[in-house]
């Protein structure tokens, strides 16, 4: 279903994309689901930047150099209270494990 | 397929080019003119955003009358001298140059609904397909008496809009005798930025306490208590100034004489103090109310969450301080940039043939100087319910600092430069 957000989606996002889909049901899901995901990315924004990007010689930890995968762990461990932190592990209570799966995905490392 | 294989495929669908590929769809987005109004933390985002989130498509235009953007949060420390204004000044021209963001430099003065034109004070018409209104508050001067006269005369400043009544406020402080007293009077919530009044009694406090010891501060407050991060701010207010700032609940101002300099209360004895920084209390931005669109208590307006679509008025958006909010949620700046995010992306997907998100989600993180080094947080998530069609808090999340420290002092700082750039450059 287009409303949960899912692996399953999110892996046809990519095949959907890679072929370049135009004007038909099945890519305006995968376009509709990649909006929605940009839109809860950029929930983090705010502190760590556009896109985590961060403005050059500010002290909010940067974001941009973490891997996909390892940004998910890091989200996991302060929403389980693995890793201690300031304002994260409150901010990391507040999604659901599938969006913190989103967001590591949307701002992950690309490379 | 493992995880690091899946989280790189779709690590690169999602990246920052992501076309709509719909035909029919991408020319109804590309058609449409969408006006945003405002150029502060909400409709600046906003512009930016429906930019970005268009892949550049989106035609947006952005009227704003002031030549750049200063901000609200951290200027409580231009209040108490610790910094200058120009330290939150930023540019308008990353919107253009970076974004392709048309700008007018106007005010609006009215909308015409039926016709969907905007009219400015110049005199020009715009037209739009989709308006996104970001006008911050608008100050009911007249629930106070003789607040305007005094205010004309210069006696009380409000300094509520980030600009020259800070740097104002801050030499009438500065120009004190040693042993005088400054009043701050809140109203009753909601009003913009709660922890607001609190941080700049901290920020008087610490410059009077190095430079007119004498000196008092009086928090007038409608409210029954502290609106927000109380227990922190008694604590550093107990700590750090003690005997400067006195804590005065249900002292709701309704007059102040300006030629004795006397504030006057539903049921307490007057008040005299040197300096009256008198804040009123707040509704939606003039532009809001005066287009019938404040309809929650002739002070807000009611938006549809999913969108934030006037419930009054189609393809009109409110953002940011003007909205009637969902329980618990700020009236903050860091709000406003996540409501325009929301917006943006409805948008986006309205025009382009998509549903919109059925689950969006708002953060807020707002930090608060108790002296010009030391910080405290509070942090919230905001999911959307749809069974009730508002958004709330996410229970065991969000909190609070345990006590001021510098490191989160140079986080508010990381905080403040990396938003000014996620809604300006």
């Amino acid at each position: 279903m287009l409303r949960k957000f899912s692996m399953q989606t999110l892996f046809l996002s990519a095949v959907f994309s890679s072929l370049a889909l135009s004007n038909t049901v099945a890519a305006q899901e995968v376009n509709a689901q990649r909006l929605y995901n940009m839109a809860l990315a950029a929930t983090c924004a705010n502190c760590h930047g556009t896109m985590g990007v961060s403005v050059p010689g500010v002290t909010v930890p940067m974001i941009n150099q973490l891997s996909a995968s390892v940004m998910y762990e890091r989200l996991m461990d302060y929403k389980t209270g693995k890793s201690e932190g300031t304002i994260m592990p409150q901010l990391a209570k507040g999604y659901t494990d599938e969006q913190l799966k989103i967001i590591a995905s949307v701002l992950g490392k690309k490379n | 397929m493992n995880r690091r294989h899946f989280l790189g495929q779709s690590a690169a669908a999602a990246g920052l080019a992501f076309g709509l590929n719909g035909k029919a769809s991408a020319s109804a987005l590309k058609s449409a003119h969408i006006v945003v109004v405002g150029a502060g933390y909400g409709g600046a985002t906003a512009a930016k955003y429906l930019r970005l989130l268009s892949d550049n498509t989106a035609q947006v235009t952005l009227i704003e009358p002031h030549p750049q953007f200063i901000s609200c949060p951290m200027s409580n420390l231009v209040v108490g001298g610790s910094r200058q204004l120009g330290e939150l000044s930023v540019s308008y021209n990353g919107l253009v140059k970076n974004h392709g963001i048309k700008m007018i430099k106007d005010r609006v003065d009215s909308i015409d609904r039926e016709k969907k034109t905007v009219k400015l004070a110049s005199g020009q018409t715009v037209k739009y397909d989709k308006l996104v209104l970001s006008p911050g508050i608008g100050l009911m001067m007249d629930r106070i008496e003789g607040l305007e006269a005094a205010n004309k005369a210069g006696v009380t400043l409000q300094a509520w809009n980030a600009g020259p009544e800070t740097v104002a406020l801050h030499k009438q402080i500065a120009g004190m005798n040693d042993g005088g007293v400054y009043a701050l009077s809140i109203p009753l919530a909601p009003y913009r930025c709660p922890p607001g009044p609190y941080e700049r009694v901290c920020q008087v406090a610490n410059y009077l306490k190095k430079n007119k010891p004498k000196s008092k501060v009086l928090v007038l407050d409608a409210n029954q208590d502290v609106t927000s991060k109380g227990k922190l701010f008694k604590e550093a207010w107990a700590k750090m100034y003690p005997g400067i700032i006195e804590y005065m609940p249900e002292h709701n101002v309704m007059a102040v004489d300006a030629k004795t300099r006397t504030l006057k209360f539903e049921v307490q004895e007057d008040i005299k103090a040197e300096v009256l920084n008198i804040l009123p209390p707040m509704r939606a931005g003039s532009l809001v109310v005066n287009a019938g669109l404040a309809d929650s208590n002739a002070r807000w307006s009611n938006v549809n969450f999913l969108n934030f679509e006037s419930v009054a008025a189609k393809d009109i958006h409110i953002i940011g301080d003007s909205i009637q909010v969902a329980p618990a949620m700020p009236k903050s700046g860091h709000m406003a940039n996540q409501h325009a995010k929301v917006t943006a992306a409805a948008i986006i997907a309205e025009l382009s043939g998509f549903a919109v998100n059925p689950q969006p989600v708002l953060t807020n993180t707002c930090y608060s100087f108790v002296n010009d080094t030391e910080v405290v947080h509070v942090a919230s998530v905001h999911q959307y319910v749809p069974a009730e069609k508002t958004f709330k808090t996410v229970p065991g999340s969000g909190g609070l600092s345990p006590a001021p420290t510098a490191l989160e002092g140079t986080y508010a700082w990381g905080w403040a430069k990396n938003i000014w750039a996620d809604s300006l450059v």
